[in-house]
């Protein structure tokens, strides 16, 4: 060994020395990866937000995007088999508009020429017009004047993708010249048991095709009755297919849809058909039917159109109100002299921009007043000038580094004050400024009103109102020391609960089921920030000012 | 915020609090993690897992002595679980005449700083570099350092005795260290 044994203690104390000396600055993964280690409920909050969030655009997505999307996969689920109502054949369909969801059908005259079925709207509803109507237009006129509502389940008379019968009930103009089109009419609009479904073939199809051909003016009288049959068909068979109470009302269907089949026999079956008859048992039919089930059976309907879905988004901004404080007059600021003011002056704040975004179930107490309930998110944030050193900011040392206004007077005082003897660093006399944000992440639960002061079902100019209990979600914002000096960071000092309240007013205007709404909205939180338990004797209150952009459906 | 309060605030699980911990010690244990491992990146990897450890192990901490020392022991007891997974360092443990260690010769610097004698430290085999870093600098005795590495304390004498040897002959080659009759005299000048 080249050493001696008296120098060895030395030598290990100069190696821990100097290796205690040694400093080394990680890089921010490392942090990153201990914070995410230790913080797993920060993930779980996070995935549950996301979630939260994905759910709402999902449902949102389905419910005001695509409105018929449910209803199509109820009846699809349903997976009823087709009646004789209903065409199984789409080739047999050459309706452009067909609507197989129609569950909603209005039925009127017309003095037009040619029967047709169209949409009055993109829901659900089917308009049925009737060309030479085998009844007087002012009877008919009186009796289907209203709006007939068939009972709101409809999946057994209507499968997925199939076209009702009733939308090719309209005889062929010219039978003479389209025989081959009357018997394939004749045989798709027959009942399903009858013979021409059974065979078509059948002598007795054969006739009536036969004699309608012959039969010139005649049959086109007669090809319009059986056009009316094929309307009465269907709609007894609707009738049929529900399990009405009043068993009286079948019986009367089957009554006359017989006597209305047997007369249209005949008139086949005969050269001249007796078509006063067949209109009179046809209207007749119709007349009991629609009479008897439009009292019975009409749904309940004012529930419906209360209950809304809305979704909000606002961008806002931000700020605070600061209050309290035993310096609240006026504090001596080294050679500055007295400075005055509350804590409002001491501090150098501007707003910023955040947002908000929920979502609300609404219900329509009367045509005026909604009231509403919802959950939301906001992100709400202001910033702050503070003060550094270089030197402090290139340590990243501890929160407390950064001045106010107030603070950096001071500080600044006391630094040309100093004498350069006393080994101060002239580098850190000098300051930079720095820009610290506050931010805030809340939850609230928004429970309030809309109130309609102006306006129509179209457009209209509403006032609303919410309290907002809030939950935040962050502690790691900055507060002012009480001497207002610094910033510093004492999570232990927030609230997380309070409850803020908003005001809004906006324009709220309604295209087909979907009503949108813009308008400015103001928001207070009534209650400080920071814990009155805690001996911190200011108070902030945060506010913020945004534009609510907000659309609304229908519930179901 | 005082030691008391990143403690209480380390225990609540509060964020703030383990970072202003982090920020006060993790230069330090990065430094003692840097001499045990191989790079810098392995390095944070043990700075890491050691924090971990600290934050989740706080609760066992009792104010009977240094918080700072707490967490050293911690960090590097997670150093050297670490080098025990290595099939290398193992085998190094054994080593009982290391071969001689290519140095480069340096001018001599003004100023012996502390990087530059890690970095002597860094060159030496790791199994002599970590029982040095155990018994020189962490203050660890044989017999401790024999349980942790799972060897005789023998061996670690053995070892110690050789990597100070290493040690001094590079920093002599390095001319960070003067001729052995100079030492004593050195060793005193750059106090």
């Amino acid at each position: 060994m080249k050493e001696s044994n008296f120098y060895s203690d030395e030598f290990e104390q100069l190696i821990r020395e100097k290796t205690e000396q040694y400093k080394m600055y990680p890089s921010e993964n490392v942090w990153k990866g201990v914070h995410n280690s230790l913080h797993t409920k920060r993930k779980w909050f996070i995935g549950s937000m996301s979630f939260l969030v994905t759910g709402i655009l999902f449902f949102s997505g389905r419910e005001l995007l695509a409105p018929g999307h449910s209803s199509t996969h109820k009846l699809a689920a349903a997976g009823t088999a087709p009646t004789n109502s209903f065409n199984s054949d789409p080739a047999r369909s050459n309706q452009p508009d067909d609507n197989p969801h129609a569950n909603f059908v209005i039925l009127h005259p017309a003095n037009t020429a040619i029967a047709s079925v169209r949409h009055l709207n993109s829901s659900d509803h089917l308009t049925i017009t009737i060309s030479h109507p085998v009844v007087s237009q002012p009877d008919l006129s009186e009796l289907l004047s209203h709006a007939v509502r068939l009972p709101g389940e409809v999946p057994s008379l209507i499968e997925a993708g199939k076209t009702p019968t009733v939308a090719m009930t309209k005889a062929p103009e010219n039978p003479q010249t389209e025989p081959g089109l009357l018997d394939s009419w004749l045989v798709r609009n027959a009942p399903e048991n009858s013979a021409a479904h059974r065979n078509t073939d059948a002598p007795a199809l054969h006739n009536t095709a036969e004699t309608l051909r012959e039969t010139g003016e005649t049959s086109r009288e007669t090809a319009d009755d059986a056009y009316v049959r094929g309307v009465i068909e269907d709609l007894s068979a609707r009738g049929q297919q529900r399990t009405h109470p009043n068993a009286q009302i079948n019986r009367n269907l089957s009554t006359h849809q017989g006597s209305v089949s047997n007369k249209i026999k005949d008139s086949a079956g005969g050269a001249k058909a007796s078509t006063d008859a067949i209109g009179e048992a046809s209207d007749l039919s119709r007349v009991n039917w629609l009479h008897d089930y439009a009292v019975y059976s009409l749904p309940p309907s004012p529930s419906r159109g209360r209950l809304f879905f809305q979704l909000v988004l606002a961008p806002t901004v931000n700020y605070r109100n600061l209050s309290g404080g035993s310096m609240a007059s006026s504090k001596e600021v080294g050679g500055s002299g007295v400075r005055t003011g509350n804590v409002m002056s001491w501090v150098d704040q501007s707003p910023a921009l955040g947002f908000e975004f929920g979502a609300n179930v609404l219900y329509r107490v009367t045509r005026n007043l909604t009231v509403k309930a919802g959950l939301q998110f906001n992100y709400s944030h202001y910033k702050m000038l503070a003060y550094t050193s270089p030197l402090q900011q290139q340590q990243q040392t501890t929160t407390a580094s950064y001045r106010t206004p107030l603070g950096n007077a001071i500080y600044l005082d006391s630094m040309a004050e100093a004498p350069p003897s006393t080994g101060t660093n002239p580098y850190a006399a000098t300051s930079i400024q720095a820009t610290l944000y506050n931010d805030y992440y809340q939850l609230l639960a928004p429970v309030g009103f809309d109130l309609r002061v102006l306006g129509n079902e179209r457009l209209q100019f509403n006032l609303g109102a919410t309290i907002q209990p809030s939950y935040l979600l962050n502690t790691n914002s900055y507060i002012v020391s009480t001497d207002y000096t610094n910033y510093s960071k004492e999570p232990s000092t927030f609230r997380r609960w309070n409850v803020s309240g908003a005001v809004e007013a906006f324009l709220s205007y309604q295209t087909g089921l979907i009503r949108w709404q813009i308008g400015p909205e103001f928001r207070y939180q009534l209650f400080s920030n920071y814990l009155s338990s805690n001996p911190y004797p200011i108070n902030e209150n945060l506010k913020g000012y945004g534009i609510k952009i907000g659309i609304t459906k229908p519930l179901p | 915020m005082t030691e008391e309060a990143i403690l209480q605030g380390c225990l609540k699980n509060v964020a703030t609090a383990q970072r202003e911990l982090y920020n006060r010690y993790s230069p330090k244990m990065l430094a003692v993690c840097y001499r045990f491992a191989h790079n810098r990146e392995d390095a944070e990897d043990m700075l890491q897992e050691g924090f971990i450890k600290v934050f989740s192990q706080i609760h066992t901490f009792q104010n009977k002595g240094a918080f700072e020392g707490w967490i050293r022991r911690i960090i590097v007891h997670t150093c050297i679980n670490n080098l025990k997974k290595n099939k290398r360092f193992n085998e190094s443990l054994d080593i009982v005449h290391a071969h001689g260690v290519q140095v480069r010769e340096e001018s001599v610097p003004s100023i012996v700083q502390a990087k530059q004698i890690v970095e002597c430290i860094r060159i030496l085999p790791i199994g002599y570099r970590t029982v040095l870093n155990l018994y020189a600098i962490e203050g660890y005795s044989h017999k401790e350092i024999a349980g942790m590495l799972d060897i005789e304390e023998s061996t670690s004498r053995s070892q110690y005795t050789r990597a100070k040897q290493m040690l001094e002959d590079i920093l002599i080659k390095k001319k960070i260290l003067s001729k052995p009759r100079e030492k004593a005299e050195w060793l005193l000048a750059i106090r």
